[in-house]
């Protein structure tokens, strides 16, 4: 039974289906012109699309496991990207297994110096692939129960699914927070086989946090204009959205140089080899540029209370940060595939045009497929009450 | 917080958080003059109740931050560039990650620092600082809203009528020196 579900606008569902093809086409196009840049974008693209698929779900397991109440009246919006997992899940698969090759560590050269026995190990077509699909199954399946519960109390009530979902969400942050850190290990350091950082995992994290936390601002201040959600998220709700993503900023900022001035003060040739290629030329000033749109700006912009509470300045700081998170992952990835200056061409437009329209698409079919607020949880008692009193 | 000499109070005594939130809210649209709302822990929301204007102890904390950081990168690039350079690991003299850690750390220190103790100036609190509580139980299980110059027309009964709703537990006038 789904009371006032939300049927999106066929027009609007439209719209992203044309930026789809549109995004294909342009590929295809910038494809026969540089067929080198094809893959590493889709990459990225598929990667960004599962971690918002994953960071849904992360967002809603932090909230059961932390008691939180606010978040309840939009639990949706995550609910919603956890539905993207299985997709993304299978568009990245599809990429690693059509051009494994690109991975320089395919072509392992017996006489590499310097490769580490663990990493020979690791490192091997078949074991890389199992584990991703390992991965992939694993956050499908978690992500599924714990929606599915979720949606289950709407029609049944009670306080026993809160605290099934509870179990169910400490699960998931164990198991999710080992995988996420060696998918993030497997899919992107790998690029650069003879490198390594300790800090890569929690890196993928700081940045999944932003732009998870990016686009619940950016749908949920959709659905209020659409009149779908109004008192769930209101502007406390999104002053407090507003604080996580100015908080997590800062976080990434911090893991970011954490990770940058322990490779610059021991100096040593095996670590430094991912920053010297990364800081030449063209490669140096987006990486200056990385750190504005990433950090500073958000951060002087949302440092005034007022601004948080202004949804123009939060869609338009929510956008900034995703088109950051989407430039860390190309200063992550192109320098390590190939020699020369970035280029923004039509295969990257391409490509950021397929992750819109495709997240477009998964987003709101998924979001159509439940009440837009959830109904029977015992937390939405206390957080309609306190909306009430403010 | 305002400290005027020789206030007339009108204090109203509840037992519970919402009632006092809701009755503030109430009383400051009638018109009345919240003097202050005494609680025993802070109250989400009552900021806006009374109608207070925003804090300006960010902007204390916001130029700390800044002081700190700033003073800190300075002192350090006078200290590593220009009173004892010393070579390490062959970098320049004046290299700003090695400096950033411990400007990051200037910067926590003094903005917390500096928020604490200008929220003590402002507030007047000071070690060996003789209060007595308006009532006891604010430092327990009580809340008291306390209302200053009150209206003529309004006397103690109408007001106790108005807060009845929000299950007042007493109304009471007092002086306040």
């Amino acid at each position: 039974m789904i009371k006032n579900s939300y049927i999106p606008p066929t027009q609007f569902m439209n719209r992203f289906l044309y930026i789809n093809i549109a995004g294909i086409i342009a590929l295809l196009a910038g494809g026969i012109l540089s067929p080198e840049r094809v893959w590493g974008n889709l990459l990225i693209v598929s990667y960004f699309l599962l971690m918002l698929g994953v960071g849904g779900t992360l967002l809603i397991a932090l909230e059961y496991i932390s008691g939180a109440r606010w978040s309840t009246s939009f639990r949706r919006i995550p609910e919603a990207m956890s539905g993207i997992i299985p997709w993304a899940g299978l568009l990245i698969l599809g990429v690693l297994y059509f051009r494994l090759d690109e991975y320089a560590w395919t072509a392992d050269d017996p006489a590499n110096p310097g490769t580490f026995w663990f990493k020979q190990l690791w490192l091997q077509p078949t074991f890389f692939m199992g584990r991703a699909i390992g991965y992939i199954v694993i956050w499908t399946l978690l992500s599924k129960a714990i929606v599915g519960i979720s949606r289950k109390q709407d029609r049944v009530g009670g306080a026993k699914l809160s605290s099934r979902n509870r179990g169910l969400s400490a699960l998931f942050l164990v198991i999710y927070s080992l995988t996420f850190t060696l998918a993030s290990c497997d899919w992107f350091m790998s690029l650069e086989p003879m490198w390594f950082s300790t800090m890569w995992g929690v890196y993928a994290f700081s940045g999944m946090m932003q732009i998870s936390l990016s686009v619940v601002i950016l749908t949920g201040l959709h659905f209020r204009r659409q009149h779908v959600l109004v008192k769930a998220f209101s502007n406390k709700k999104l002053h407090d959205l507003g604080q996580l993503l100015i908080g997590f900023c800062c976080f990434w900022m911090y893991i970011w140089f954490s990770q940058y001035m322990l490779i610059w003060y021991s100096n040593i040739p095996e670590e430094t080899m991912y920053f010297i290629p990364r800081l030449k030329g063209g490669w140096g000033a987006l990486m200056l540029a990385n750190i504005a749109i990433n950090w500073l700006i958000t951060f002087l912009v949302l440092l005034p209370k007022p601004s948080k509470k202004n949804p123009y300045i939060m869609s338009k700081i929510a956008i900034v940060v995703l088109i950051g998170r989407w430039l860390d992952l190309y200063i992550m990835t192109f320098p390590s595939l190939h020699k020369g200056e970035p280029v923004f061409g039509l295969v990257e437009a391409g490509a950021i045009a397929i992750l819109v329209g495709t997240f477009g698409l998964l987003f709101f079919k998924s979001f159509s497929k439940a009440n837009p607020v959830p109904l029977n949880d015992p937390a939405m008692k206390h957080n309609m009450h306190s909306h009430a009193v403010h | 917080m305002s400290t005027s000499v020789n206030t007339q109070l009108t204090l109203a005594t509840f037992d519970h958080e919402a009632n006092v939130l809701r009755a503030t809210e109430e009383m400051r649209k009638r018109g009345f003059h919240i003097h202050d709302v005494y609680s025993p822990y802070a109250i989400h929301g009552i900021d806006e109740a009374m109608g207070l204007k925003p804090s300006r102890l960010t902007w204390v904390c916001f130029v700390c931050g800044l002081i700190g950081a700033l003073g800190m990168l300075w002192f350090q690039h006078w200290v590593n560039a220009v009173a004892w350079p010393i070579d390490v690991g062959g970098k320049p003299w004046n290299s700003l990650p090695a400096e950033a850690p411990v400007g990051f750390e200037m910067l926590v220190l003094c903005a917390a620092f500096g928020t604490v103790f200008a929220f003590f100036v402002v507030s007047r609190m000071f070690p060996g600082k003789n209060v007595t509580p308006i009532n006891k139980r604010v430092t327990d299980d009580q809340f008291v809203l306390a209302l200053g110059e009150v209206d003529a027309s309004y006397s103690i009964d109408e007001i106790e009528e108005i807060l009845k709703k929000y299950n007042v537990l007493e109304v009471e006038e007092t002086s306040l020196e």
